[in-house]
């Protein structure tokens, strides 16, 4: 800036000089300048990071090969720096990729493909080498053995900030006792102030990844912090794909056609991205020619009583056919245009090439395309009624059909002057357009109405207003036909940037199946549940998977899990756990759309408490939300929070409700239950006093309440009766649905005449088993006899123990 | 008149029901009227206002319900146990009794409660809470005119003359007015008073000395046993019955529970009511007639006065030209403010005036 400053008033040479100041910038050095972007804006942080950075990779790199992931975590003092190492079991690195993967920034195999990968940009791992050479001046020290070597191969090596390129220090073979995988050494300054945000990125790895086996020692731990496996299924292996085509911008779009090796528009769109077919293709191109080309109004043919006739047109513009064939063409012609409620030009167009074919097939005689023109001609200007030769246009021709169109797009109330002026005017318009044919793009359609409401407004002093011209839009839209032009070449389009604006327009409007899912990895509901399940002991877990959506052309899939209750705190704000691609968001939490769209959540619906009904709300429980995606968006280079992009923030609300709903009903069935329990209490305890004091007054001895009893209590009551060896079971059913219950009488001794239900035999002991479906309100009988000394053990399943009463 | 018999068996026989229902498998349940406003009907044949045909129902399905009941079960064996012993008790000696149960859920949370309960066990039996030997903490009022009655009192039968017998505080009502006897009388008329004040006055005048009237004090809302010997003396002695009240509308409450009785005791209408009793003032018209010192009416007596141009007993003529000029003129005026005219214009003008345009003079 000084240098600037001081040359300002000497106006030669400033560009030159400023020249000489201006270089490229390496990457490496810009981020050497950028920490933060990246995440290694403190010690404390970075430590966190550079671990994030290097599980991602040793994940991904596992996953992909196959293998159940096996992470080994390591943070060490040493000296007035932190030794942080990091071990995986995947499948190693080649001895000639390894220097380029961990120094050299920007390298990486995730970029250029549409695929769920944890890692996307190349950046994070060399960036936490690039950290660590920056702060202890130490070289990153990296051990990896492919799989089937015998030999492990050592690298020590730091990045040249100015070329970001990898510069070796060491290069040596070494032996190592893991059969296959990487090791990675970085020491750098670092505090552990950071330890929970690093405990909370394990713990949440792991809940997130529960095929993963995760171990974490450093120095404040007494024990390492082990994280067994839940699940020994990988999650489903990801394929790359196309781009979609809702989700691609114009640049690119050129860029493809650009790169293409197609020459059609169809087989371009059907090549390059995913989802479009023939049928696809089709429907985007038909959409494209009306974009393009706009298409062509449609004319009511004359009917009989007009003294405009087709045949005689067509026999006219006719020579030298003889008479037969000539009768025979413009019969055929004016037959067929009859049938029609309206033509397009290019309608009848196919309409005369078709009656020539047939009536050549049938007399000899051909109809050359000049004959054939001329006959259209002469058609279209009979269906029209405009004379094509006329020097000035009569704008009458058109009025009654435009009349006709018009009157019906309007509401009744609609003077009628105002509707035949607005057709007057609008027939004058389409009587100026070019070629003959009322080619219109819907653009122009609407500029041409607007046009010919505001001359009728003026005229008449009338209003035409916005809905009237909307109306009268559609009704011409609708009605005018899409033109039958080829699409211009692929070649064509990509050097006329209107042109690929049209077709991405085009892209865009008409209906795709949304991408296919196979290039993401979602958790699935069921993995969600497991996660939490291993991680955090609660009362209840529901978990929800949603199907795929599409953002920017990459698909993405969001998950969401609840836990609550058991074992999580009940005080203070619910636990929120955010992940992306499988990767736990540590830091930025209110930065991000999860954060945002729990906060808008009115939890008071859900049962949970939510001081002010908005904000996070309170209580033992543990949301969890998974954003998978192929391009997830992130605020920021540190991936910590996820931005707010409203297709994105719909799904993750639509995820966490789903969640919530189970949520909710099982917080309204356990306080359902709990009540039922309490009235269960207090009536278990009353009615008997109540019953022995009315015994009392009365001088009666005390009533049988039991019926009462299991009446009050809305329940399900299983009482045995026993009586001269026979044994009744009898179920009575007082609650308002029908329950279907499993009886299971264990005897002493062997049961004989058995009402239905089985009987098996095990260790001296025999299991009776029934399995009774009693109505509400109603009562079966279990029966069976047996001898006199036996005894019994009765268990009852298939009903809540809250409302069953077991007395037998 | 009930005996202690039968009001003990009936309440035996209420237990009973409990028992068959419980014998039965079936859910104890007490099937009352309810008793609101809204359900409360003039019944044409005795004049009076009396529970219509809603009942609500108190179940021991719930646990409310279940409480209720079993409390019940434990005041009934408390009554049936007092009646045996030929003891009485309070209605607040009962809240307080409850607390010597064995069962604490069988104890009252209040008197509100128990009073309640009593006045449910009358309903569902047909027997008085004065049958059951229960009163209310504080007894009727006092009466002052030319009766002779006979008292049966547990020290023995009194006879009193409730003129010459008695104090300037007049005949005190025993809670059972049921046990006196009226022997002889030179009443024209029976005034009933709402203020002590005003009763003073009255009886310092010797208003009812020189008209032959019989003063009964309501000391504000009266109590049953007022309200019963009322009844009694119009029934019996055939003398009309005027009520003296303030001109506000809870005193009109209280002319209509002597009147037409009261929403909570509607099942003792019959018994306690006087239909033919009239309102001599103050009225609202009175208000302005005389021009009597006034205070505004405060916004819970413009309620009052809306609810009562709801409520079913007050839908007359009279009572909704009354209700609606006082709402007209927003004043209030209490019986004593006839002292504005001096001491002596309630007996020598105002009374004589009222009393002869309704035509008990």
């Amino acid at each position: 800036m000084t240098s600037f400053q001081s040359t300002i008033g000497d106006e030669e040479g400033i560009a030159e000089e400023l020249a000489e100041g201006q270089r490229e910038i390496s990457i490496a050095e810009f981020f050497e300048k950028n920490k933060h972007m990246l995440g290694f804006d403190s010690g404390a942080r970075g430590l966190v990071t550079a671990v994030k950075e290097a599980v991602d990779n040793a994940l991904d790199a596992t996953e992909e090969a196959g293998i159940l992931p096996d992470v080994y975590v390591e943070i060490e003092e040493v000296g007035d720096y932190y030794r942080v190492v990091i071990e995986d079991n995947g499948p190693g690195i080649t001895k000639e990729q390894l220097p380029k993967v961990f120094g050299k920034l920007l390298y990486g195999s995730r970029f250029h493909t549409r695929e769920q990968n944890r890692g996307q940009q190349g950046i994070g791992i060399s960036a936490a080498v690039l950290y660590s050479q920056l702060t202890s001046g130490q070289p990153a020290k990296i051990t990896s053995r492919p799989k089937g070597q015998s030999r492990a191969q050592y690298f020590e090596l730091i990045i040249d900030t100015d070329t970001n390129e990898p510069e070796i220090k060491a290069d040596e073979e070494t032996t190592w006792d893991r059969p296959h995988g990487t090791r990675i050494e970085l020491e750098m300054e670092a505090n552990m102030r950071a330890r929970q945000q690093l405990h909370d990125y394990v713990k949440h790895t792991a809940v997130v990844n529960p095929h993963a086996r995760i171990e974490l020692r450093e120095p404040g731990l007494d024990e390492p912090l082990k994280f067994e496996r839940a699940t020994d299924e990988l999650p489903a292996e990801t394929e790359e794909i196309r781009p979609h085509p809702h989700g691609v911008e114009l640049g690119a779009l050129i860029k493809m056609l650009e790169a293409t090796e197609s020459y059609s528009v169809s087989g371009f769109l059907q090549e390059e991205f995913t989802r479009v077919g023939k049928k696809t293709a089709d429907s985007v191109i038909d959409t494209f020619r009306d974009v393009h080309y706009g298409r062509e109004l449609a004319w009511a043919p004359p009917r009989t009583h007009d003294d405009r006739d087709v045949e005689a047109a067509v026999a006219d513009a006719v020579a030298n056919k003889g008479k037969e064939a000539t009768t025979a063409f413009a019969e055929g012609v004016a037959e067929t245009v009859a049938d029609n409620d309206r033509l397009a030009r290019s309608e009848l167009a196919a309409i005369v090439d078709n009656v020539a074919e047939a009536v050549a097939s049938d007399t000899g005689r051909t109809f050359g395309a000049t004959v054939r023109e001329n006959a259209v001609a002469a058609a279209w200007a009979a269906i029209t009624g405009i004379d094509p030769d006329a020097d000035e246009p009569d704008g009458e021709a058109l009025v009654p059909d435009v009349y006709a169109l018009v009157d019906e797009a309007t509401s009744t109330r609609k003077d009628d002057a105002i509707v035949e002026a607005m057709a007057e005017a609008l027939a004058r318009r389409f009587e100026n357009l070019d070629g003959g044919a009322f080619r219109v793009t819907r653009d122009d359609l609407e500029r041409l109405v607007a046009d010919a409401a505001s001359f009728v407004a003026e005229q008449h002093d009338a209003t035409f207003g916005e809905t009237a011209r909307e109306n009268v839009v559609e009704a011409f839209w609708s009605r005018a036909r899409t033109v039958p032009d080829d699409p211009p070449k692929v070649s064509s389009i990509a050097g006329d940037r209107d042109a690929a604006a049209d077709l991405l327009e085009a892209m865009r409007t008409t209906d795709i199946l949304a991408p296919p899912t196979d290039c993401l990895a979602p958790i699935t509901a069921e993995l969600v549940e497991a996660g939490l399940r291993k991680e955090y002991d609660a009362d209840f877990y529901a978990a929800a998977t949603r199907d795929a959506e599409v953002h920017g052309g990459d698909p993405f899939i969001v998950e969401a899990g609840i836990a609550y209750g058991g074992d999580i705190p009940a005080e203070g704000a619910v636990e929120l756990l955010r992940f992306a691609n499988r990767v736990p968001l540590v830091y930025q939490r209110g930065a991000c759309a999860t954060t945002d769209v729990v906060k808008s959540i009115g939890w008071r619906n859900y049962g949970l408490d939510q001081p002010g009904g908005s904000g996070v709300p309170n209580g033992p429980a543990v949301i969890s939300i998974h954003v998978a995606s192929t391009n997830v968006p992130f605020t920021s280079e540190s991936k910590d929070a996820i931005a707010n992009v409203p297709a994105i923030e719909d799904e993750i609300e639509l995820a966490v409700r789903e969640a919530a709903r189970e949520l909710k009903s099982y917080l309204k069935k356990r306080r359902s239950m709990q009540q039922r329990r309490e009235k269960q209490d207090v009536l278990g305890r009353i009615l008997p006093e109540m019953a022995d004091k009315v015994s009392e007054v009365t001088g009666r001895p005390r009533p049988d309440i039991d019926g009462a009893l299991a009446r009050i209590m809305n329940n399900v009551s299983v009482e045995r009766e026993v009586r001269d060896g026979t044994v009744t079971l009898v179920v009575e059913n007082h609650s308002d649905v029908t329950e279907t219950l499993e009886v299971t009488d264990i005897v002493s001794a062997e049961p004989t005449d058995l009402s239905d239900g089985t009987v098996v035999a095990m260790d001296g002991e025999w299991f009776v088993q029934w399995k009774p479906e009693v109505p509400s309100g109603d009562e079966r009988e279990l029966t069976y006899s047996v001898a006199d000394d036996a005894d019994f053990e009765v268990s009852v399943g298939g009903v809540e123990t809250e409302k069953l009463t077991v007395n037998a | 008149m009930t005996t202690d018999t039968d009001a003990r068996d009936e309440l035996i026989d209420l237990a009973a029901d409990f028992y068959d229902q419980f014998a039965a498998g079936r859910i104890p349940e007490l099937e009352l009227p309810t008793r609101t406003k809204s359900n409360i009907e003039y019944d044409p044949e005795s004049g009076v206002w009396t529970y219509g045909d809603r009942t609500s129902t108190r179940s021991a399905n719930s646990v409310r319900g279940a409480r209720k009941l079993l409390k019940a079960a434990y005041t009934i064996e408390f009554l049936a146990d007092q009646l045996d012993a030929d003891r009485s008790s309070t209605l607040r000696e009962l809240y307080y009794l409850s607390e010597s149960w064995d069962n604490d859920e069988a104890q009252f949370s209040s008197q509100d409660e128990s009073n309640d309960l009593v006045e449910d066990l009358e309903i569902v039996t047909g027997v008085t809470r004065e049958d059951f030997h229960m009163r209310p903490e504080e007894s009727g009022a006092t009466l002052m005119g030319p009766l002779e009655l006979r008292e049966q009192t547990r020290r023995g039968e009194r006879e009193i003359h409730c003129q010459e017998d008695v104090g300037e505080g007049g005949y005190q009502i025993p809670n059972n007015p049921d046990m006196i006897e009226f022997l002889d009388d030179d009443i024209d008329f029976a005034l009933a008073v709402e203020t002590g004040g005003m009763r003073d006055r009255l009886v310092e005048n010797g208003f009812d000395e020189a008209y032959n009237c019989l003063v009964i004090h309501l000391k504000g809302q009266p109590a049953r046993a007022t309200r019963r010997i009322t009844k009694r003396v119009h029934d019996e002695l055939d003398v009309p019955v005027a009520v003296f009240a303030d001109g506000d509308p809870w005193s009109y409450r209280i002319y209509g529970s002597v009147a037409y009785g009261s929403i909570k005791s509607a099942h003792l209408s019959e018994y306690l009511a006087t239909p033919e009793a009239q309102f001599v003032g103050i009225q609202p018209e009175d208000i302005v007639e005389y021009d009597l010192p006034s205070d505004p009416l405060s916004d819970s007596d413009v309620n009052a006065l809306e609810s009562e141009l709801e409520d079913p007993r007050f839908q007359t003529d009279y009572w909704e030209e009354q209700i609606e000029l006082q709402l007209d003129i927003g004043k209030k005026s209490e019986q004593q403010s006839l002292a504005s005219r001096g001491l002596d214009f309630v007996t020598d003008t105002y009374l004589p005036e009222r009393l002869d345009a309704m035509g008990v003079l």
